[in-house]
């Protein structure tokens, strides 16, 4: 081990360096420390496996954390959430570039796995009962427990955003409910992507990461991977490099030997990356990649709505997950379409603005109410299927397009929520769909139900990542094989969104944190 | 380039019914800090604010860069281009808004002309920085 590091491992935390080489030593090499890195980390180090977490992010605690977006998008996500998914269109994807990975810059919402989900994996995925609703419910139950998993109770702190789509799912007899969330004492603010100040989110570098440590881990921040060193058929280690998280300036080698086995787990974007730079040619890496595309209808009111105070989002809706299908101006539950989930989402005032239409005056006018505006959203879960490839400079090419069944979900899911914010008193509905007025009144409804099935007419935003390294019987169709190794490679795994086979028509947290611990529990066990 | 790019986001963004635009408020800090943002997203700026001032040509037929148009022209044009049929130019106008919004809506001027709390600071500190107050360890320890 060279000097520097010897000192800072001292204290389990290795953050840039500018000098020597760092060189280390572990049981376990953990590569990336979202909710799946995380989550294996934590239970091998429970198992008594010295563990490595090497993260491409710096390590913020709440104090350090930004108030504004602007804030937000240099010190937590990557390349400033410049990242896109380009098919016939180009579309965000969000992604957070910090210890704790999504975990800091999500909404904490936890939804366990959809049994229908967990049946698919092991029919027509061949995973056998490794995560079968007994293993995944144990799971689920755990981390709620650690991660003081509940619902943000009604009141000043749940916001009259989040309330008021309750009460409109409610009136029409859908199922809606506040979320359950992995917060303690949340107060409200609003501003859970930008990292809770506050500290009642119980992300993974607050509730998780401190443990692994004290159990005698190492995290070493603010240094990207680049490759898996692969010799003989068997993963050796990782070799990475320091960037100073805010002049960028390249910094130290990493190299750390791992005496048992790597985990990829950098997201459904960097793993399949990591893996073909590590001379992985599996005819299904980056493939399979799949995400749940979201876009936002906002409502207008007369009476203040001020979406900015309340939980960031606490109000959803799962009743049109299997399906959803609008005929003569009624939506209503279709098995045979895409599905979609609702939720309420409370944008700040910077993001409103590239959301509304128009420029100049009209704009400012547009963005004036900003306090009278209600932000829900419909998540489609698309069955389209794209590809994450290492690009020409070393970045990501991510090629994506939603195809027109997506579309009609999306279109549906839309028409859906601007009828409920007409029957919950809005104004108007700022719909955002090109060709379509800036706004509509309640006898324009039907214009959003003819809206154009096109893909560059309508703002998607990515959030909701899958594949890219999927777990699966079939060599052809998979990365990592029912003995969880990816194929080829001894003692190399996939414990993040990648490995997942389908999307969930859920949030996926909660699922990667479940199949992360069953992961590292069959390691530990000594799969 | 810094001129154009202010010129345009003041365009996009300007001062209205009394609430302050950029073309009022001082965000040269703050745009410092995205032009030493990743290349990429400096290109993206500096390609979208070129097309934004040489494009009145093609949405007011008036063959002059949009820094000499007059206020009501600006004004077509950037609602021209925003609602453009061609999808690269309303994605050139979705990147100013998208910069300038960040820009604009944090501004405690903006956010006090529409009754909203101001933001906090963005410390842009870390583990390990050198200019974070370490709390009783030494710096980089944790
Ligand atoms: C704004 C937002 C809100 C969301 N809200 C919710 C929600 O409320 N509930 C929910 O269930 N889901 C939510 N999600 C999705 C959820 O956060 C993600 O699905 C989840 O974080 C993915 O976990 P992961 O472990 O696959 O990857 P990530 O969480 O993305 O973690 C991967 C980590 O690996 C690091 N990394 C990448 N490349 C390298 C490399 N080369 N070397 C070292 N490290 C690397 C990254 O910096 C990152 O920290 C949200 C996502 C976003 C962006
Ligand atoms: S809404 Fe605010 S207080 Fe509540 S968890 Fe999110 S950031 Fe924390």
């Amino acid at each position: 081990m060279a000097s520097a590091a010897r000192d800072w491992r001292q204290h389990g935390h290795i953050a840039f360096q500018a000098g020597d080489a760092v060189a280390l030593e572990a049981d376990y090499v953990v590569v990336g420390s979202g909710p799946g890195g995380s989550g294996a980390a934590l239970i091998l180090a429970r198992a008594g496996f010295d563990v490595c977490v090497v993260e491409a992010g710096p390590w913020r605690d709440p104090a350090d954390y930004p108030s504004s977006m602007l804030g937000a998008m240099r010190d937590m996500m990557p390349d400033w959430g410049a990242t896109v998914a380009v098919g016939d269109s180009i579309m965000p994807i969000v992604q957070a570039a910090v210890v704790g990975g999504g975990t800091v810059i999500n909404s904490a919402i936890m939804v366990r796995t959809p049994a229908d989900v967990l049946v698919d994996w092991r029919e027509r995925h061949g995973l056998g009962d490794l995560f079968d609703e007994r293993a995944m419910g144990d799971q689920h139950d755990a981390v709620d427990r650690e991660l003081a998993v509940q619902r943000t109770p009604e009141g000043t702190a749940f916001g009259a955003n989040n309330a008021m789509l309750i009460e409109a799912l409610q009136r029409r007899q859908l199922d809606g409910n506040a979320i359950l969330r992995n917060v303690q004492g949340c107060q409200g603010s609003g501003a859970c992507l930008q990292g809770c100040r506050s500290g009642a989110k119980q992300s993974t570098n607050l509730a998780w990461l401190p443990e692994v440590i004290d159990r005698g881990g190492t995290v070493i921040s603010c240094a990207r991977v680049d490759r898996v060193i692969i010799e003989r058929g068997a993963a050796l280690g990782i070799r990475g490099r320091f960037r100073h998280p805010r002049s960028r300036a390249l910094g130290a080698t990493v190299d750390v030997r791992a005496r048992r086995g790597v985990v990829i787990a950098a997201s459904a974007v960097q793993t399949p990356l990591i893996l073909q730079r590590s001379g992985l040619r599996l005819p299904a890496l980056g493939r399979h990649w799949r995400v749940h595309p979201g876009a936002a209808i906002v409502g207008v009111y007369d009476q203040p709505v001020d979406m900015m105070r309340g939980a960031t989002q606490g109000a959803a809706s799962v009743h049109f997950r299997g399906g959803i299908g609008l005929r003569d101006g009624k939506t209503y539950a279709e098995t045979g379409e895409n599905g979609i989930k609702i939720e309420s989402l409370s944008l700040p005032l910077e993001l409103l603005a590239g959301r509304a239409a128009g420029a100049g005056h009209a704009l400012i006018e547009r963005l004036a109410d900003a306090r009278h505006q209600a932000v829900w959203i419909s998540a489609v879960r698309a069955e389209a299927e794209g590809t994450c490839r290492l690009g020409l400079f070393g970045q990501p090419n991510v090629r994506y397009k939603p195809t027109q069944r997506d579309l009609r979900a999306l279109r549906a899911g839309s028409h859906l929520l601007a009828a409920l914010h007409f029957e919950s008193g809005a104004r108007v509905v700022r719909p955002g769909v090109f060709g379509l007025p800036a706004e509509i009144t309640p006898d324009q409804l039907h214009l959003l139900a003819d809206g154009p099935l096109d893909n560059r007419s309508w703002t998607w935003v990515l959030s909701h990542l899958f594949g890219g390294a999927v777990m699966g019987k079939d060599p052809q169709r998979s990365v990592v094989a029912p003995d969880l190794h990816v194929r080829g490679v001894r003692r190399l795994h996939v414990a993040c969104a990648a490995a997942l086979p389908t999307s969930l028509g859920v949030n996926p947290q909660h699922t990667i944190l479940a199949v992360a611990r069953i992961l590292a529990e069959r390691l530990a066990n000594g799969a | 380039m810094r001129r154009l790019v202010e010129h345009a986001l003041r365009a996009v963004f300007p001062s209205s019914a009394g609430i302050p635009g950029l073309d009022r408020l001082d965000f040269g800090a703050r745009l410092d800090e995205v032009r030493r943002g990743p290349p990429m997203l400096r290109l993206g700026l500096y390609a979208a604010t070129v097309l934004f001032v040489l494009l009145p040509v093609w949405t007011v037929f008036t063959p002059l860069p949009s820094f000499w148009l007059s206020p009501a022209r600006l004004e077509l044009h950037a609602n021209r281009l925003a609602g453009s049929r061609i999808y690269l130019l309303r994605q050139i106008m979705l990147l100013l808004k998208t910069v300038g919004g960040l820009l604009w809506g944090a501004d405690p001027e903006v956010r006090q002309a529409l009754g909203l709390s101001p933001l906090g600071p963005d410390p842009g500190t870390f583990r390990g920085d050198q200019s974070r107050a370490p709390a009783g360890a030494s710096a980089g320890a944790s």
